[in-house]
């Protein structure tokens, strides 16, 4: 399976630094000017559906310090005067250990079940976020907007989900030996 | 081959037990950072600048395709209306042409007046036209980045207007980027004036698309309609800038609808006042006015 020479190495060293790459992609795209409504909305969860998606097989490409930069980098280019700086990054690494932790009720098994996971992952990300922004800035904000955006996000997981997936599709690491059910490598659903 | 496998279990478990651990100091450090964020402020606005700077260029090259896939879709919709929205359009240019002829001659009556009073008028404005590179717009800002800094003459607090009003103002300036805080954000306060009463109020934003009029001395005297402008006081903006016009007035709370649309912005101007505002920053000097032209922001007047 080991392939040598140079072309051999940039695979290697391309497929290593693709799960950072695209999230740091998704971290910039938060603040692209998209003006359709509702989905810009949900910009700013995307980098956490890139987190889930990638820790599902290759988490070991997606190293803790690495997350917590990411999510540094989210929160201060996201701004907002008073809000906690870091708040992403840990919700990030706590969405990475959960995955990695549960692996077996994730991994290979029917779409519904990695979907249903997303959203008590999500959730959880969402009431993280919102709470701690509202506690760093002692002001009650309206828990909609957040709501909105988590609806949106939960919807939009099957669309990108496997997109995310396939990018990663000939990945040999892609299904771990832990793993139930009979999905293909690549695949996420029978 | 016994001992071999107790050092491998031994092994295993210092290894789960270091990943548990880096798990918890993770967390830490996040925690870490909160904190450090909270303590020290002006830090975190350093890094926060430095951040944007970095990532300008990059979004700049994101918001082109978009900002043309955003163009593209609103030329659509409009070939859809084109033959209303010229009939609308003639009638509202026959209304205006009125209302120039009013204008013109109410200036010339000014101008007259002022000669005889000896009236002194405020600095004139100067404009930065910027591009909006960036939204940050989430359930918890509602802004956006420029891609005009500390270079092109943009300073902390300054008035950011689009062709229908007051958009918002600078909350942080780096050396080619710059974020605005839109009037509905949360944090945004602003001291207005009711413009057919000249009332004094200060209007609030609450991340949703309307704004709140608070501190009023009566709720009565308010209509609905009733255009709502910057008063000028706090120094850093203009006295006039049309922001929105009141849609609702009920108990004890009125709503303002802001003129500016903040779903489609592409370019917006900054309004370099020229007088160093109350309410800007202490440590950052004000801009000069200098001549000089930036290849980013392009200065009129």
């Amino acid at each position: 399976m080991r392939v040598d020479g140079t072309l051999g190495t940039l695979d290697r060293w391309g497929r290593a630094a693709l799960p950072g790459t695209v999230l740091l992609f998704f971290v910039l795209l938060t603040l692209a000017p998209l003006r359709v409504p509702y989905l810009a909305d949900a910009l700013p969860l995307l980098p956490a559906l890139t987190v889930f998606q990638f820790s599902l097989a290759t988490p070991e490409r997606l190293p803790g310090p690495l997350l917590l930069a990411m999510g540094v980098l989210l929160d201060l280019l996201l701004g907002g005067p008073g809000a906690p700086v870091g708040v992403s990054g840990l919700g990030f690494v706590l969405i990475r250990a959960a995955v990695v932790a549960n692996r077996r009720y994730l991994v290979g098994v029917p779409f519904l079940f990695q979907w249903a996971g997303f959203c008590l992952l999500a959730l959880g990300f969402v009431v993280l976020v919102w709470s701690l922004t509202s506690l760093w800035t002692w002001t009650a904000i309206a828990p909609l907007a957040a709501f909105v955006q988590y609806v949106v996000i939960v919807v939009l997981y099957p669309l990108i989900g496997p997109l995310l997936a396939r990018v990663r599709a000939r990945d040999p690491l892609n299904v771990p030996e832990l793993s139930r059910g009979t999905a293909r490598p690549g695949g996420t659903a029978p | 081959m016994a001992i071999r496998d107790d050092f491998e279990v031994v092994a295993g478990q210092v290894r789960s037990a270091v990943q548990r651990f880096a798990l918890g100091l993770l967390i830490i450090a996040a925690f870490g950072i909160m904190l450090v964020g909270k303590a020290d402020t002006v830090l975190v606005e350093h890094v926060r600048v430095v951040a944007l700077d970095l990532a300008a260029p990059m979004l700049e090259a994101i918001a082109r395709p978009v900002g043309a896939a955003n163009r593209a879709i609103a030329d659509l919709q409009e070939f859809a209306s084109l033959r209303e929205e010229n009939a609308r359009l003639r009638e509202e240019n026959s209304r205006l042409l009125a209302w120039q002829t009013a204008a013109r001659r109410l200036e010339n009556e000014n101008e007259g007046l002022r000669g005889l009073s000896r009236f002194h008028e405020g600095p004139e404005a100067s404009f930065i036209t910027a591009r909006l590179v960036g939204d940050s717009v989430s359930a918890y800002v509602r802004g956006a980045l420029l891609n005009v800094g500390r270079r092109a003459g943009v300073a902390h607090g300054q008035a950011v207007v689009t062709g229908e009003g007051l958009a918002g103002r600078i909350a942080e300036v780096g050396e080619n980027s710059a974020r605005v805080l839109f009037v509905t954000d949360v944090n945004s306060r602003l001291p207005v004036l009711i413009e057919r009463t000249r009332e004094r109020a200060i209007v609030v934003g609450n991340n949703s698309p309307q704004l709140r009029l608070t501190l009023l001395q009566s709720v009565a005297g308010v209509q609905r309609g009733d255009r709502i402008i910057t008063s000028g006081h706090g120094g850093s903006f203009p006295v006039g800038i049309p922001i929105g016009e009141v849609v609702e007035t009920g108990e004890g709370s009125v709503r303002v609808r802001p003129f500016a649309d903040f779903s489609r912005l592409e370019f917006v101007r900054v309004v370099d006042y020229g007088v160093p505002g109350l309410v800007s920053n202490p440590g950052v000097v004000p801009a000069t006015t200098q001549p000089g032209v930036s290849s980013a922001g392009q200065r009129v007047r």
